[in-house]
């Protein structure tokens, strides 16, 4: 592959081609989540999470890390809809949350080789990527627990959408590619985020809970 | 062009925090928002109600020697730190013979489970940042009886922003079935809007559940699931004078340059204030339909002097913005009491008939303490009724009369010559200066607050005001007293 001489300079001094692809992707995934909460008003579980399961999907495959996900909050759900009749600690409360869904894992990989069920070759997914979506359930049980369910489902979705487009963005060549060419992009992403960070204006969702105001004078008008 | 407009006076998350929040609630004064216990203690120096705190529970330790028999049979458990209303539980009657109390769901706390919840709450589950907290057992609000009937059990609170030592905006929050009773709007909660100079309700709004992008609500008439559904608009909040002093005293108190204050009423005690926001939240906006930025942006450079300062400002610049809704929701118009009307003449100048030359305005006062409006021979004289004055003043009736029942026998015995003229109705005793006097009555068509009407009124001498309006032309209007003469 061409690169440019400065990047090939850095491919020479320590650093693999994968690894400066995802260390590239991480800085875009991060100014997506800024983009999305700033200029859209969607609220994700903090900047790790959408980044680290953007990383995960790499390696996983988008549909293998969306199934993934499904089993583990489905398991997280069904742990708190079971343990909140019982009153105990946290700590306690979660851990046995993570047995449920190490439980439901395995047995979803075993029900997969089985029937198959459209998701061949799943063993072959990397533990430490399976690993990264357990993860996912600590953000979304404390959420549940501070905000409750329909908001954490929200911020799980508008995660999964971040961490889609990240995956999307991590996995095109051509712009990995041109990314790891033009690495003056990461500085430019800082400006762009300086620039995030001063926006003042509302954001769309801002637009859309208080269009009944913005609707009200226009009636007035007519 | 307007919609943008509009747009421009929207307080959005983003400016909220990078304008308000961020620069004027300093660390140190966010403190005593985020901490109950700090809140209780600085707003007691000042005078200000909170609830009463029977038990602090810091460490396991105190918990385990908590004696529950010592506890009253209602009382509130919260945690020191907590956000957005969780973890606080309220137990509203103790179990008749048992250790045991009853949440206003019906779901009965044995000791048992007050000390897991207490444990919970000092190891920080619902603290900020899961920090270590502190519970809190305190006394439970008695909601004032007034407002009680709008809410469904729990505690309806007020909610007021304060910006500049200025009550910017004000909402009440309803607690329903659906919210279980607490006056969080995420739960299903009603809002309603407040008139920041009145202290009346005007628009109320409920969460609708389907919205998936953002918070969507829909607007309502009357409470939803009540016995007995009422209307909510229209409604006189009780202390609203006082509530408004304690949200600026309450500003004054934390130093917090941009705040909501959360304001229960108590039936024995008034005003409580249940807590301080650092970071409150923009549905207020909703409530009221109005816009918290251009607001804010108006009161920016203006140098308060005092609370009563502050609070007249808020009254003239933000009170009339809701008049129109009152209108709208009530049904009843509001007139201040400097109020501009129109007087048509008896004979129409132009023949069409929105001239305006065919009317005059001016700046009437209005006075609840008269029965009939009154108006001064020279205005009436000038609009038409000239004829029908000189006629009266022609006729040989006394200057003033000792007594009411002497007033009335002279003009049952003259009758027919007083009220001889055909624009003369009929005629008042009143007392003017000091005597009693008996005035002829007229009738002009006016128009007050954008509705025309027939207005009897007595003519009297020529005093400072024109026109004074009267309690019989009165029903059915709101009096905003906060626009006085200036």
């Amino acid at each position: 592959m061409d690169y440019t001489p400065f990047t090939k300079w850095v491919l020479d001094n320590g650093l693999s081609e994968r690894t400066l692809e995802l260390l590239v992707g991480i800085a875009i995934v991060a100014t997506i989540v800024s983009l999305a909460r700033y200029l859209f008003g969607s609220k994700s579980f903090g900047i790790y999470a959408p980044v680290i399961l953007a990383v995960a999907f790499t390696y996983t495959g988008l549909r293998y890390g969306l199934v993934i996900t499904a089993v583990v909050i489905t398991s997280s759900l069904l742990s708190y809809l079971i343990l909140s009749k019982i009153r105990m600690h946290y700590i306690s409360r979660m851990a046995i949350n993570y047995c449920l869904i190490i439980m439901s894992l395995i047995i979803f990989f075993i029900i997969v080789h089985k029937y198959n069920l459209g998701l061949p070759n799943m063993s072959l997914i990397q533990p430490l990527a399976i690993i990264s979506i357990i993860g996912l359930s600590d953000f979304f049980a404390k959420q549940q627990i501070k905000k409750g369910f329909k908001t954490s489902i929200l911020v799980l979705g508008s995660t999964l959408v971040i961490a889609s487009i990240g995956w999307f963005i991590i996995t095109r060549e051509a712009i990995s590619t041109f990314m790891i060419n033009n690495l003056w992009l990461i500085p430019a992403l800082i400006v762009i985020n300086i620039l995030i960070g001063q926006f003042s204006g509302l954001r769309f969702k801002d637009i859309v809970r208080f269009r009944t105001i913005i609707q009200d004078e226009e009636n007035v008008k007519k | 062009m307007l919609r943008s407009k509009k747009i421009k006076e929207i307080l959005g998350l983003n400016r909220r925090n990078q304008e308000y929040i961020r620069p004027l609630n300093s660390p140190s004064s966010k403190k005593i928002a985020d901490n109950k216990i700090l809140t209780k203690k600085v707003l007691s120096k000042e005078g200000i109600n909170t609830p009463e705190v029977y038990k602090l529970i810091r460490t396991k330790k105190q918990l385990q020697f908590l004696d529950f028999e010592s506890l009253p049979n209602s009382f509130v458990i919260k945690p020191n730190q907590g956000t957005g209303g969780n973890g606080i539980v309220v137990l509203y009657g103790k179990k008749k013979g048992q250790t045991a109390w009853i949440r206003p769901s019906g779901e009965i706390m044995s000791t048992k489970d007050i000390t897991m919840h207490i444990e919970n709450i000092l190891e920080g589950r619902y603290s900020m940042g899961s920090r270590k907290d502190i519970a809190i057992i305190e006394e439970r609000v008695k909601t004032d009886p007034f407002l009680k009937q709008y809410s469904y059990k729990g505690v309806p609170d007020i909610r007021i922003i304060g910006y500049n030592q200025v009550p910017i905006m004000a909402m009440m929050r309803l607690p329903t079935k659906k919210s279980n009773g607490t006056a969080n709007l995420h739960s299903g909660a009603i809002c309603t809007g407040i008139d920041i100079s009145s202290g009346i309700t005007t628009y109320s709004m409920h969460m609708q559940d389907k919205s998936l992008i953002s918070d969507s609500y829909e607007m309502i008439d009357s409470t939803l699931d009540l016995k007995e559904n009422k209307k909510l608009a229209g409604i006189q909040i009780p202390y609203w004078e006082q509530i408004l002093e304690i949200a600026v005293k309450c500003q004054k108190a934390s130093k917090l340059g941009y705040i909501g204050v959360d304001i229960a009423l108590d039936a024995e005690k008034g005003p409580i204030v249940f807590e301080l926001n650092a970071r409150p939240g923009l549905g207020i906006q909703v409530a009221n339909q109005a816009g918290l930025r251009w607001r804010l942006e108006k009161v920016k450079d203006i140098e308060i002097k005092s609370m009563k300062h502050g609070i007249r400002v808020a009254k003239n610049l933000f009170g009339g913005e809701v008049e129109e809704s009152i209108e709208a929701i009530s049904g009843r118009k509001v007139v201040n009491i400097n109020e501009k009307i129109f007087l048509y003449y008896k004979t129409p100048v132009s023949k069409k008939k929105n001239d305006p030359q065919n009317r005059e305005a001016i700046r009437v006062f209005v006075d609840t303490g008269l029965i009939t409006s009154r108006i001064n021979k020279t205005l009436a004289s000038r609009i038409g009724f000239f004829e029908a004055i000189k006629y009266f003043y022609s006729l040989p009736i006394p200057d003033k009369f000792e007594s009411f029942k002497d007033a009335q026998e002279y003009i049952d015995s003259n009758q027919t010559t007083i009220i001889g003229h055909p624009d003369i109705l009929r005629v008042a005793k009143i007392v003017e200066e000091g005597t009693i006097k008996i005035r002829p009555v007229i009738c002009v068509h006016t128009k007050i607050a954008s509705e025309e009407k027939e207005i009897e009124m007595v003519v009297t001498e020529d005093t400072t005001y024109n026109v004074v309006i009267g309690r019989n032309e009165l029903k059915g209007y709101l009096i905003d007293t906060s626009k006085t003469f200036t």
